[in-house]
């Protein structure tokens, strides 16, 4: 069942020439996990919060063709239909805390006190995204003390026990160090074995590669590039529109021309991938 | 970072079960009988009778005092001194020095003025350290209090640290780069530049991320809201409320008609 779709989508935000977005057409499927890669400017956030709904309801501008979540025109949907059908993450931990509450057990709940939740049935649902989320141990503390991983998990568990049917990240561990994007995409991974579908916009391709049924390559509004992350992330018009390969892709380019990689095989995408093509190159005579 | 973010202190106390809305107005009931009773030493006897047993018995009779000695004293002491030199008139003249005539009426004055600023700041001092800010805006939320003026408060007291910090690492990275931020008192107004602009745009920018975060949660939904804070308010919260109330309008009752 298509969950998310897009038809003809071209946006503008206020006061601009340019479109963000230009005939931007886009299905999801339910349980799906979507990537967006594109460099800065691509339109990557303006997707992000044309399909969460944010546009046209927080900024304005001109919106042209048809936005369809969970089967609601956006146009036409309220912000709690919105908010119960996508949930949106983003890149500043710190900006996601909404500074009203003092733990982090609280601030979890602030989305469910938001859409009236019965007071009853607020613990379970906290506990059971703290756990999900691994943040147990953090919830009397206040979301300020926090790491960033910590305080992105925090916003991510925010945002799930509102349980959105679609979740959106926008580039969710862009601020984060080495450890917080473990932890991080730990989470999502999580998720996407729960079967919640997911649209994430992400520069680290190895992640990409990792996760994404589809991968999608925004330039311009536009989009260049649509289809397995074993297409798209091995497409030379990446290289061309200065997107970049992850390193595996890189290394293995680098050795087909020294004739290390088998030139039957296409480009990896992954470590594992990388090694088994490596492997059998160098096995050859 | 640091955890503690207002002035609360979290005891089990009697004070602390009171509601905060009970509090608020005993903190007000103090200011205004203080200011109202036409007796010269009411200041002085609930300081002395009323606002340190009730510190002692909310169990934060050390941070009371601390702060009474920090703050309270030297500012009270500094408006004594200042009121006692200075008002003018009375007949009994204490001593001259220079220009200056301290008479026993102007001393008495500035006693009591001192006395009732004293109260006044104590008597607030104490209810922050006993009233939990999420509690206070939660409980004002329930008696009508619109939930975006509550919003603004509270996250206004927790933002505050956060851009003291901030301004902490801008004014860092200006020195690092050899900006003098000591010396004259003209130079250091005009290290002030190369601080506020990166501190005051840097959050005009953050503004839009917070309300987009706040709106993905739903913040203006206009369904009913509840709220997991759960805040009692007993009958004998209600007896104590209204007790204020009419002793604030005895004391002024007293004043007009005494």
């Amino acid at each position: 069942m298509v969950i998310v779709d897009l038809q003809h989508v071209t946006y503008r935000y206020p006061m601009t020439e340019q479109s963000a977005l230009e005939d931007v057409s886009l299905h999801i499927e339910e349980g799906e996990f979507v990537a967006v890669i594109g460099p800065n400017g691509a339109g990557k956030s303006t997707l992000c919060y044309t399909v969460a709904g944010f546009i046209p309801h927080f900024f304005k501008g001109e919106l042209e063709g048809t936005v369809e979540v969970a089967g609601v025109e956006s146009r036409q949907a309220s912000l709690e239909q919105r908010v119960r059908s996508v949930g949106l993450v983003f890149q500043n931990p710190f900006n996601q805390i909404s500074g009203a509450k003092y733990t982090v057990f609280e601030e979890i709940a602030f989305g469910l006190e938001n859409l009236g939740v019965s007071r009853a049935e607020m613990p379970a649902r906290v506990e059971q995204v703290m756990a999900l989320t691994g943040i147990t141990d953090l919830a009397e503390r206040s979301p300020y003390a926090l790491s960033g991983g910590q305080q992105q998990r925090v916003a991510l568990a925010s945002i799930l026990v509102m349980e959105p049917k679609v979740l959106v990240l926008d580039e969710p561990t862009s601020q984060l160090d080495p450890v917080g994007t473990r932890e991080v995409f730990g989470v999502i991974r999580n998720m996407a074995l729960r079967g919640m579908t997911v649209l994430m916009v992400e520069h680290k391709l190895e992640w990409v590669a990792a996760f994404a049924d589809r991968v999608i390559a925004l330039e311009n509004g536009r989009i260049l590039a649509e289809g397995t992350p074993a297409e798209v992330l091995t497409d030379e018009r990446l290289l061309e529109h200065h997107f970049g390969f992850s390193r595996y892709t890189l290394a293995a380019r680098e050795g087909r021309k020294e004739a290390l990689w088998p030139p039957d095989r296409r480009l990896p995408v992954t470590l594992d991938e990388a090694e088994t093509g490596f492997r059998e190159g160098l096995r050859r005579p | 970072m640091r955890e503690r973010l207002s002035f609360y202190i979290q005891r089990h106390s009697p004070i602390h079960r009171l509601n905060p809305f009970t509090k608020l107005t005993l903190a007000f009931a103090l200011v205004l009988i203080s200011f109202f009773s036409p007796w010269y030493w009411t200041a002085l006897c609930l300081i002395l009778l009323v606002i340190f047993p009730l510190a002692i018995i909310g169990r934060v009779g050390r941070e009371f005092f601390a702060a009474a000695l920090r703050l309270l004293v030297p500012v009270t002491g500094f408006i004594f001194l200042m009121q006692s030199l200075f008002l003018p008139g009375g007949e009994t003249v204490l001593f001259r020095f220079w220009f200056l005539r301290v008479t026993l009426e102007s001393v008495a004055r500035a006693f009591l003025i001192s006395m009732r600023i004293f109260g006044m700041v104590s008597s607030f001092i104490l209810f922050l350290l006993t009233t939990h800010p999420s509690e206070l805006m939660t409980d004002l939320t329930r008696r009508g209090l619109p939930g975006t003026v509550a919003y603004v408060i509270i996250s206004t007291l927790q933002i505050l640290p956060q851009m003291q910090a901030k301004a902490q690492t801008i004014i860092a990275a200006q020195r690092s780069r050899g900006l003098a931020v000591e010396g004259s008192f003209i130079r250091r107004v005009r290290a002030l530049v190369p601080l506020v602009g990166p501190l005051v745009f840097g959050s005009l920018v953050e503004v839009e991320e917070r309300a987009i975060a706040i709106e993905a949660r739903a913040f203006s939904a206009t369904g009913p809201k509840t709220s997991y804070r759960e805040i009692d308010d007993t009958p004998f919260d209600r007896t104590v409320r209204w007790l204020m109330v009419a002793l604030v309008v005895l004391s002024l009752a007293a004043r007009f008609f005494g």
